[in-house]
């Protein structure tokens, strides 16, 4: 078990965003949240990364207890996450984008930098190094002096996963990796998050909308309404659910 | 008659010291988004403090310049800590409305402590001013004149250097660009602002004490230059390092020219409207970048 949700509580004001949620996320899987919106994935997702407190609850990751993190040290314990809504850093480079990502290997101050001794320097070549591995993989080898912003955004969606992976984590959140991708683009997207799990024995946890990509990709599905969880299997399992059908009513493109 | 030329040497004197207050604006707004209207003030409160270190307590110079510089860091450090970030998750509007109040309570404070008779201090460096000799007359130019334009001229080529090519200054980048996004690539983004406000601050100082000599130290003594500073900054697009220079450069001569040949008393309300004519036509400011959203 690397994630470990227990009786998880989010109130915003009145609302209550997500209700006494459990559930667990098991090494090495694709792992994906699926719910109509509003579910409050998005919200889970941000208790996991630290970004919202929970009002009730636990989580624990890899056996320790998240509530004891701030949010720019749970890269450290190595969970990297993107956003619904792209969060890159549009005015900078390809490579600026993903050098930030590596920020947590950077154990020198600007004096330092300013003397170019040769702790910067080999800490700059190990990042150029993985800069280059990961632009390779996701196809970015010849965008990296690009600045983000000017890219299409299919490049831009992967360029925020190049940065998520800048920091070698074991535990990869992807939130709604396939929104505003084209068909072509899913696809190839579906190929590189299987080649994360199998080639970078990555555990892969996502929150996305497109149900064939979920369903062809994930080993497990936990799926939410109204902050609770509904149902939770393999693909075939979620499909027959009658929850998950009458959650899904109206949109109902498997059901 | 005076002529062209030398109208445009005289505001370059003037512009390099315009730059130097906008720098450090510069700095704190690209780094923690807020517009610090107690900037100058900042500045001047420090500028006393190495009065205080130098006429009072009798050090030496270079050192009452030291610590009023390490004194406009802590300031500014103190002041991102302290005051801005219990309040950053409201809103801007709130952070904008703080710094005003912080410019009047030094404003008071400096009157409080050290009261209302100019105090004077010393250039930085001494020796014989440089005469540029023209047929219908002659420019003055001190060393001090000359100090300022060379320190602006060093500090923004400092600043650009540390934003593009350290990590640190890549790490103040992703800040500026996305909070969320930088605090989650495990950059501590409170550090950044406070670290930014403190190097701004000292900037500040810095440009207090080359303003002394000429203003004298007085709890007034920014005000214009934090007007002028500001307006530097957004002839230069409030993002960019050279645009900001050349905003304050710019400035410098259009001052001059107005206080030439339209009205001495009017040349800042002749100038800010040349300025918002400029933006009009240009609101990116000089060297800024155009937005451009991409969907």
């Amino acid at each position: 078990m690397v994630l470990e949700v227990r009786n998880i509580t989010v109130k915003f004001g009145g609302v209550t965003a997500v209700k006494s949620f459990n559930m667990t996320v098991k090494k090495n899987t694709i792992h994906s949240l699926i719910g109509p919106n509003g579910a409050g994935k998005t919200t889970l997702f941000n208790v996991i990364t630290r970004i919202v407190k929970e009002t009730e609850g636990e989580i624990s990751f890899n056996g320790k207890d998240l509530a004891t993190y701030k949010p720019f040290e749970v890269i450290k314990a190595g969970i990297s996450r993107t956003f619904q809504n792209l969060e890159i850093f549009k005015y900078m480079t390809v490579k600026d984008n993903f050098f930030v990502g590596h920020h947590g290997e950077i154990h020198y101050g600007i004096l330092q930098e300013a003397l170019w001794t040769n702790k910067v320097k080999n800490s700059e070549k190990k990042s150029m190094e993985k800069a280059l591995e990961i632009a390779e993989l996701l196809g970015l080898k010849n965008r990296l002096n690009t600045l983000a912003g000017m890219l299409p955004y299919g490049l831009q969606k992967l360029v925020e996963i190049g940065r998520a992976l800048m920091s070698e984590p074991n535990f990869l959140m992807l939130d709604e990796p396939a929104a505003g991708l084209n068909p072509t683009e899913t696809i190839q997207l579906k190929t590189l998050i299987n080649r994360l799990r199998d080639d970078f024995n990555l555990t892969i946890f996502l929150v996305e909308h497109d149900m064939s990509l979920v369903m062809d990709i994930s080993d497990r599905i936990t799926v939410m309404n109204f902050g609770e969880k509904i149902a939770e299997g393999s693909a075939d399992d979620i499909k027959n659910d009658p929850n998950v059908i009458e959650a899904y009513l109206g949109e109902s493109k498997y059901a | 008659m005076v002529t062209f030329l030398q109208q445009i040497i005289l505001g370059l004197r003037e512009g390099s010291l315009f730059s130097l207050v906008a720098l450090g604006l510069v700095l704190i707004y690209k780094t923690s988004g807020v517009v610090n209207f107690a900037y100058g003030n900042m500045g001047m409160f420090a500028a006393y403090i190495a009065y205080t270190v130098f006429a009072i307590a009798g050090l030496p110079l270079w050192l009452a310049v030291l610590t009023a510089i390490v004194f406009g860091f802590f300031l500014g450090a103190a002041t991102e800590r302290g005051l801005l970030r219990p309040i950053r998750h409201l809103s801007h509007s709130a952070m904008l409305i703080l710094t005003l109040g912080l410019l009047m309570i030094l404003e008071g404070l400096a009157l409080e402590i050290w009261k209302q008779d100019y105090k004077p201090f010393p250039s930085l460096i001494h020796g014989r001013p440089i005469f540029i000799k023209f047929p219908q007359g002659r420019i003055i130019l001190t060393r001090q004149d000359l100090l300022i334009f060379g320190i602006a001229a060093v500090i923004m080529l400092a600043l650009f250097l540390y934003f593009k090519f350290t990590r640190v200054g890549l790490s103040v980048r992703a800040t500026a660009q996305n909070e969320t996004a930088a605090r989650l690539m495990g950059i501590r983004v409170g550090t950044v602002f406070a670290f930014s406000w403190g190097v701004g601050t000292a900037l500040s100082a810095l440009a207090a004490i080359m303003a002394a000599p000429r203003t004298q130290i007085n709890p007034n003594m920014m005000l214009d230059l934090q007007i002028q500073g500001l307006t530097a900054a957004v002839l230069g697009g409030f993002e960019s390092l050279p645009g900001t220079v050349v905003g304050g450069l710019l400035l410098g001569i259009i001052e001059q020219f107005v206080a030439r040949y339209l009205s001495e008393e009017l040349k800042m309300a002749f100038a800010l409207l040349i300025i918002l004519i400029l933006l009009l036509i240009k609101p990116e400011g000089l060297l800024g970048r155009r937005s451009a959203e991409r969907v």
